[in-house]
């Protein structure tokens, strides 16, 4: 008699163990469709999960995983939407930290830096993450690479250890760029000397010749008393080639600073072993 | 006592935080849930490689134009402008593509006389110091995009 | 007893708490234990089609298709394709609903919403003209887009009486509007712009309503022509010749340059009317029905 009584019981037990298991052979599936880089068949299943899922178990891993799979097919928005979603409902510390470096790391990637830094700031100040400033400012960092701004990198890298790999980096990519401003204020001086400073000799060269030229003959039309031929090889000679060398030596000094950028941030992508974005 | 005040005191400041924190989770899940609509994957996609490094501003194209002997010996001409000149004096014209290029594009499309009197249109437009009022569309490199086809006096070419 | 009792009661109403909670995780989850199966791909397609993921909503319904004929999915199926812009393969998947099925005007009115955004301007008018798959309940719709793509159309405009007697009387004047402009268009005569440079340089260039470039071209082709005289006065006979050229140069450049902005202005006509008429009823959804399935 007694027994009866208990055979509902685990009747209805066994069934909802079995759904539970269901469930978990899902989000299994949905796992290994992620591991073999199947990412839109993958959203798919874990949706179905999402959707099967009532007691929501799995409702912050499976949002997680979707933001995982946006990310992969570079979907920035969506890859922060989702880890926004696994943010909210998650429950471990552990997680929510995850998360919001998630969406650090996506920000830093869809190259909205200034966003991603904001968010750096406010898990900094968080209490809860005291103990994972380092790893804040590591996303710093990069955050500071992404901006193209290698110095305040450096500053970043250092206070998690003062010999870290990208301080170095940084410090070397910034020491190695020019100045901008100098280039301009030298060719404001000697035309030309701006590109010259920047590497292209043949340019700078010829942007000094140019100018010479122009020069001459405006201000020998002026000694000659022809005013106007004075104007015109001013204006649409001599006056062209200066501004010229002045823009010319801001555009190759600038693509000259783009390429040592270029050059760590290949690095970064292709060797560096360390975590990326 | 005190104690016990204490650890009251700060269960209740917890059940607050807890609650406004929920209200703030319910709230930006309202509004994310309603962004989830907006779709985006009405098409299958693959994984991407992103690319870390910025992109540089294209500069001139050195191209030479081979599909004939006067075309490969106007491109070489235009070739040595760039060289010599167009690349020392500055990003002067506010046109896309540029008078130069306009020139070669239209002699190309044309003939010699036509493209000619294209390029002789085309350098009065950039006289022109109110040309901003004429309505022409502004490219990604804010410039004004002009293209030749637009005056070649076929109007089924033009594009707007 | 009374214990006997209360441990009963107690047994009763876990066993109901039970029952309610498999209950409710039994219709969310599963049927069958199974999340593949028809009926759960069905459940699942549909909650994708209501938060648009149209593209895996038409996968699972697809599945559930193979094992179950149903009108209403195999509309929503179609409905999927027509709203992520695969017309052509809308258009293929309704032709199953056209005879004997519930849906089947709905699904006539669909195939032929699928050829008119295709812009299969051609198939439409000949489905219409033959009255193919037509559905009489939405007659007047049909009509519509056919009003719609004549009116797109460079091609010849029937009278506006019977062009637009389907549409609502509060926009005929508009329409009536479009019209007029349509058949009768404010074009400029690229000869007559082209004379005009001929006589006063940059004249052309005003008659087509580019007055900068107009006076740019004058003022130009008056300068080089004065340089040229005096350096001929002054026995500058290079320069001469040198600002002679110039101003033949920039005064071809302004007969021809009137001649391409009269057909310019002409494109652009064409062009902003077509934009107008496009947003007018774009921002009126075409004036079709909302298909209730």
């Amino acid at each position: 008699m007694k027994l009866k009584i208990f055979v509902p019981f685990i009747v209805l037990f066994s069934v909802n163990t079995s759904s539970a298991q269901n469930l978990k052979s899902q989000f299994d599936l949905a796992n290994n469709l992620f591991k073999e880089n199947h990412f839109f068949d993958a959203i798919t299943e874990y949706k179905r999960l999402l959707f099967f899922d009532s007691a929501k178990y799995y409702l912050a891993d499976a949002y997680y995983k979707i933001g995982e799979c946006y990310k992969a097919g570079t979907k920035f928005d969506d890859a922060i939407k989702y880890f926004s979603l696994a943010e909210i409902n998650s429950i471990d510390v552990q997680k929510i930290f995850d998360c919001k470096i998630q969406i650090i790391r996506n920000n830093i990637l869809r190259r909205t830096t200034d966003r991603a830094l904001q968010l750096c700031e406010k898990t900094f100040n968080d209490e809860r993450f005291n103990i994972k400033r380092d790893t804040v400012n590591y996303w710093r960092g990069w955050a500071y690479i992404f901006a193209d701004d290698f110095e305040s990198a450096a500053l970043h890298f250092a206070k998690i250890n003062h010999n870290h790999e990208l301080k170095i980096l940084c410090e070397q990519t910034d020491n190695a760029k020019l100045s901008v401003t100098f280039a301009k204020v030298i060719s404001y001086i000697l035309p030309g000397s701006g590109s010259i400073y920047s590497g292209n000799f043949f340019s700078g060269l010829l942007s000094l010749t140019w100018n010479v030229f122009a020069g001459y003959l405006t201000i020998n039309s002026f000694l000659q008393n022809r005013i106007f031929d004075g104007f015109v090889s001013g204006e649409l000679l001599w006056l062209r080639f200066y501004r010229g060398s002045i823009q010319n030596a801001e555009k190759f000094t600038i693509e000259k600073n783009l390429d040592i950028s270029n050059k760590a941030l290949r690095y970064l992508q292709n060797e560096y072993k360390g975590i990326k974005p | 006592m005190p104690k016990l005040l204490r650890n009251r005191a700060k269960l209740n400041m917890k059940i607050k935080i807890s609650l406004i924190d929920a209200l703030l989770a319910v709230f930006i899940l309202i509004a994310l849930f309603n962004s989830l609509h907006a779709q985006t994957d009405w098409v299958k996609w693959e994984a991407k490689e992103i690319n870390y490094e910025f992109q540089k501003t294209a500069g001139h194209e050195y191209k030479i134009d081979s599909s004939s002997f006067g075309m490969t010996i106007l491109s070489l001409a235009r070739n040595a402008y760039y060289f010599f000149i167009s690349d020392l004096d500055g990003d002067n014209c506010p046109f896309s593509p540029s008078c130069s290029q306009f020139f070669l594009n239209a002699v190309k499309e044309t003939s010699i006389f036509k493209g000619t009197l294209m390029f002789a249109d085309r350098f009065t437009r950039d006289l022109n110091l109110f040309k901003g009022l004429n309505h022409y569309p502004i490219n990604r490199a804010n410039k004004y995009y002009d293209p030749e086809e637009n005056y070649t006096l076929h109007s089924n070419k033009i594009k707007l | 007893m009374l214990h006997k009792l209360q441990s009963k009661i107690v047994i009763l109403l876990v066993l109901v708490y039970f029952i309610f909670l498999n209950d409710f995780t039994y219709c969310q989850s599963t049927n069958s234990n199974n999340l593949f199966s028809p009926e759960n791909r069905l459940r699942f397609g549909n909650s994708l089609y209501i938060e648009n993921d149209y593209l895996r909503a038409a996968n699972e319904f697809k599945e559930y298709l193979k094992i179950n004929f149903n009108d209403t999915v195999q509309f929503k199926f179609a409905n999927c394709f027509f709203k992520i812009g695969r017309f052509q393969e809308a258009a293929d998947n309704l032709k199953s609903l056209f005879f004997s099925s519930s849906l089947s005007e709905e699904a006539k009115l669909l195939y032929y919403e699928s050829i008119f955004f295709h812009k299969d301007i051609k198939s439409f008018r000949e489905l219409f003209s033959q009255k193919k798959y037509y559905p009489l309940k939405y007659d007047f719709v049909i009509e519509r887009m056919n009003s719609i793509l004549l009116l797109y159309d460079d091609s010849t405009l029937p009278a506006p009486n019977l062009l637009f007697k389907s549409f609502p009387d509060t926009v005929q004047s508009q329409l009536n509007n479009f019209y007029l402009r349509k058949k009768f268009p404010q074009n400029k005569s690229a000869v007559t712009a082209a004379l005009l440079s001929t006589i006063v340089p940059g004249a052309g260039k005003i008659y087509t309503g580019e007055i900068g470039d107009g006076i740019t071209a004058f003022f130009t082709t008056l300068l080089s022509a004065y340089l040229a005289y005096d350096n001929f006065k002054s026995d500058h006979q290079f320069k001469g010749w040198l600002f002679t050229g110039l101003a033949a140069f920039f005064y071809g450049g302004s007969i021809y340059g009137s001649a391409a902005s009269a057909q310019i202005y002409n494109a652009a006509l064409r062009f902003n009317l077509d934009k107008e008429i496009k947003l007018f009823f774009e921002q009126r959804n075409y004036f079709l029905p909302e298909i209730d399935y």
